[in-house]
């Protein structure tokens, strides 16, 4: 089954998102969507999931043209969306997620296991897949559940499937796994849309690709004819003509770590921060820095290794512990972990320092009016009263009032998991503005990102990671959006 | 258009009043049960004073025979405001009222009295420990809860089975006679009136309104039930805060127990309590908490005491038979929640 998308254009509002994009795909094929995050691919393939509607273009199956105004007949068109997080059940068997919604049943109404688990093994046997038809999802690996998941997408006779991502949190030998899998699919004629950023990964089982920028279809051709470092230039594309941070002058190490492992997320991690620096993590989604940094302040799992704070090696087993060693933590997904919705924004602000403002057992709270005012003050918190509840702050002002909960605090090391998420871009410049003069003041930043762009422009130094390993550190010309992006593709290796 | 701006415009004020505050509609619903109460009550007596009189016994009663419920519906505000639930109330308290009465001179292993402790005031010996085993009780259950992460309802479901049956069980052939000093810690009368349960009731309520608002466990208490994670990743000790309320409850429980204790001079092991945490909860929830935790006030619970309590006092007096004032008491949740949750959204 061959697919052609022609001329395919999508705005929202007045942001054109796709512009007049081409894609192909033929049967037995396996096609790389390549691009930066915002480039467009995901609302290519939502309009080609029936997801949502193109304002302009045609698609075409075997040359003949088709429309979707539902997954549901994009599904029946024999298109099967695999999405990163799966759609199964944990506690059903196999067989019976295969066939949700659709089981199979006797004349008498009652569920046709046997016919159900025949079918199933049917079509493990036709993909090389050993597992049994009855055992529980709950105990397969994530690889496998992928597999089960594309299982049944075949069941339902799909030609061509989408795969959002799919190694993202799979290790090595399950990618194998799903990697051997999908030339079983290739070799029974099924097309497949491979969406990933590990372009290694890229160039071991795809066949050809295309590359989005900003909506555009920059370039697209056979995997033979191109490098992994051409396809990272095809991405960052244009030279970027980046912003840096001025370089400062750093004092002595305060945090460093060695040897860092959790048996699970990260492995072997040893960076080392300075006071007044800005240090970058970076990597893919998946690359185990969030993790590794919510262990590193007692609130993710225990790990192994050393970690000294101003040359003293330290244990810190919770948030508590990491606070009174003087360090700050602005957790990434800020609904869930960073404000409470249900205090007002003096509260939200408040919450670290709270327990050590007090007259007496009672709260000062002329004390913690004076600390927020000037936190309010120095990072240009635009709120009206400041018992107004916190969830009526744009996400700009929320992130701010999450940020000057820790200022306050004074910390001498400020780890920050995704700054900028979900604040626009008249605060995100604010934002990596207040990251600069808190540098200039002597307190040692930490940025976790991944976005390239973000790195370069606030830290002074970076640490690239790829499945929960640094692969490398960079720094003064090297820190920049190509080469950040060619590590983090795992290209470089 | 002119007169609007002059004086004062009572619909508006009560339409935006009743939207914009969630208890609004619950204080009107009592005020309107007082009211037709008050009516029930009659007015067919000599004098205003003998009237007056009638009325200001009948209230005293009410809140007397409310405030254990009443001291017991305040520590459990703040189990809910964290997420949590302590069905374990009654039962403790029954625990509890067992432990005191081992602590009298009258009772037969006389855990003082065996060691040669007689004489003892009963309201100075009797006190202290059941406060003591109300804290050691619920410090257990916030462990279970918090270091045996187990969920609040069962653990406190296998709390209130344990101490109620080994309560039962202990004191098959113990029934110790309360001394009469004990029996005044309840009973003593000011002005011929037996005020102590309700003054203890209004101290407890204004200490827990104080720790709910001006305290950092207070406000500690609301981040929890808000944002577990965005607490933790602030620095709260969450599982500290979640063992302190659950010790709270059963501090308070303590305190309701010796009321309890002291007010009836006995207490009967299979039934005394049984109920009480349905009617806390009840309550609570009358008062506005949100059982997902988060969201609630002190003064909001004494409101939901109160409606629940002049409610059944109404029914009382205008003949209703008493299986039907259940049913009342549902309705009365139900629509409290119906109406409250109209308003936020």
């Amino acid at each position: 089954m061959n697919l052609r998308m022609t001329g395919i254009s999508k705005s929202f509002g007045a942001n054109l998102v796709l512009d007049d994009v081409s894609f192909f795909l033929g049967s037995g094929e396996i096609v790389a969507l390549l691009g930066e995050n915002g480039a467009g691919k995901s609302t290519l393939m939502n309009i080609l999931g029936g997801v949502l509607p193109a304002d302009s273009g045609s698609i075409e199956i075997d040359g003949s043209a088709v429309s979707f105004s539902s997954p549901r007949e994009s599904l029946d068109a024999g298109i099967a969306f695999i999405h990163q997080e799966l759609n199964l059940i944990n506690d059903l068997a196999i067989y019976e997620n295969l066939f949700i919604g659709r089981e199979i049943r006797s004349k008498w109404g009652i569920l046709d296991k046997k016919t159900m688990i025949g079918r199933t093994e049917e079509i493990f046997s036709q993909m090389g897949i050993s597992l049994d038809p009855e055992a529980m999802v709950r105990t397969l690996d994530a690889s496998y559940k992928q597999i089960v998941e594309i299982s049944r997408a075949m069941l339902m006779d799909a030609r061509i499937v989408i795969m959002d991502e799919p190694t993202t949190s799979l290790t090595e030998t399950e990618i194998d796994r799903v990697f051997s899998f999908m030339r079983s699919l290739k070799a029974a004629g099924v097309g497949i849309i491979f969406i990933s950023h590990k372009l290694n990964e890229v160039m071991e089982i795809c066949d050809s690709y295309t590359v989005l920028r900003d909506g555009h279809m920059v370039s697209s051709g056979s995997i033979g004819s191109v490098t992994a470092d051409m396809l990272a230039k095809m991405m960052v594309g244009h030279d970027v003509i980046e912003e840096k941070r001025a370089s400062h002058a750093c004092g002595d190490i305060v945090l460093s770590a060695s040897g860092l492992s959790d048996g699970r997320n990260f492995s072997d991690i040893s960076f080392s921060v300075r006071s007044g620096e800005v240090v970058g993590f970076t990597g893919l989604l998946g690359d185990g820095r969030s993790e590794l940094f919510l262990s590193v302040f007692g609130a993710g799992t225990q790990h192994t290794g050393t970690i000294e704070i101003d040359g003293k090696p330290v244990s810190i087993n919770n948030p508590w512990e990491a606070i009174e060693h003087g360090i700050g933590y602005v957790p990434r997904n800020r609904k869930e972990n960073g404000i409470v919705k249900d205090l007002d924004i003096i509260e939200n602000g408040s919450l670290v320092t709270m327990k050590s403002r007090k007259k007496g057992i009672a709260l000062d709270i002329r004390r913690i009016e004076e600390d927020f005012r000037k936190e309010q003050a120095d990072l240009s918190i635009k709120m009206g009263a400041e018992t107004d509840p916190i969830t009526s702050l744009s996400g700009g002002n929320q992130q701010k009032v999450v940020l000057a909960k820790w200022l306050s605090a004074g910390p001498e090391i400020l780890i920050l998991d995704n700054p900028t998420q979900g604040v626009d871009v008249g605060a995100k410049e604010e934002i990596y503005a207040i990251i600069s003069r808190l540098a200039d003041e002597g307190v040692s930043v930490i940025v976790l990102s991944s976005e390239a762009h973000e790195i370069v422009r606030t830290s002074s130094r970076c640490y690239v990671m790829y499945h929960g390993r640094i692969l490398t550190e960079l720094e003064g010309d090297d820190l920049n959006e190509h080469e950040i992006m060619r590590w983090a593709t795992g290209a470089a290796i | 258009m002119e007169d609007t701006k002059k004086g004062f415009n009572f619909v508006e004020w009560f339409r935006k009043m009743w939207t914009e505050h969630p208890l609004f509609s619950t204080a009107c619903a009592l005020l309107l049960m007082a009211v037709l109460q008050t009516i029930a009550l009659g007015f067919d007596q000599a004098s205003f004073g003998d009237w007056l009189s009638k009325y200001l016994r009948n209230w005293i009663n009410i809140l007397r025979n409310n405030a254990t419920i009443g001291i017991i519906a305040l520590g459990m505000t703040f189990v809910i405001i964290t997420g949590g639930i302590d069905l374990a109330v009654g039962s403790t308290l029954v625990a509890i009222g067992a432990i005191i009465m081992l602590f009298f001179d009258g009772a037969p292993p006389g855990i003082l009295a065996a060691r040669g402790i007689t004489g003892a005031p009963a309201s100075i010996i009797g006190t202290p420990p059941g406060r003591l085993a109300g804290i050691i009780l619920g410090e257990f259950t916030g462990v279970l809860i918090t270091v045996g992460r187990i969920p609040p309802f069962i653990a406190t479901l296998g709390m209130m089975k344990i101490c109620r049956s080994v309560t039962q069980q202990c004191m098959q052939t113990i029934n110790p006679s309360v001394p009469m000093p004990f029996t005044k810690i309840a009973n003593l009368a000011i002005g011929r009136q037996m005020f102590m349960p309700i003054i203890y009731w209004l101290i407890i309520a204004f200490i827990m309104y104080w720790v709910s608002k001006h305290t950092a466990f207070g406000r500690h208490v609301f981040a929890v039930g808000s944002n577990e994670r965005a607490s933790k990743l602030s620095g709260i000790n969450v599982n500290r805060v979640k063992r302190m309320v659950y010790a709270i409850m059963g501090l308070l429980v303590g305190v309701a127990s010796v009321l309890q204790v002291s007010r009836i001079g006995a207490m009967d092991f299979a039934n005394a309590g049984s109920g009480y945490e349905m009617d806390a909860i009840a309550a609570v929830i009358v008062g506005g908490t949100s059982m997902s935790g988060g969201r609630g006030s002190i003064g909001g619970t004494v409101l939901g005491v109160l409606i629940i309590a002049v409610m059944n006092n109404l029914l009382n007096l205008i003949g209703v038979p008493p299986f039907l004032r259940e049913a009342f008491k549902g309705v009365i949740v139900i629509g409290a929640v119906l109406l409250q949750k109209k308003e936020k959204n």
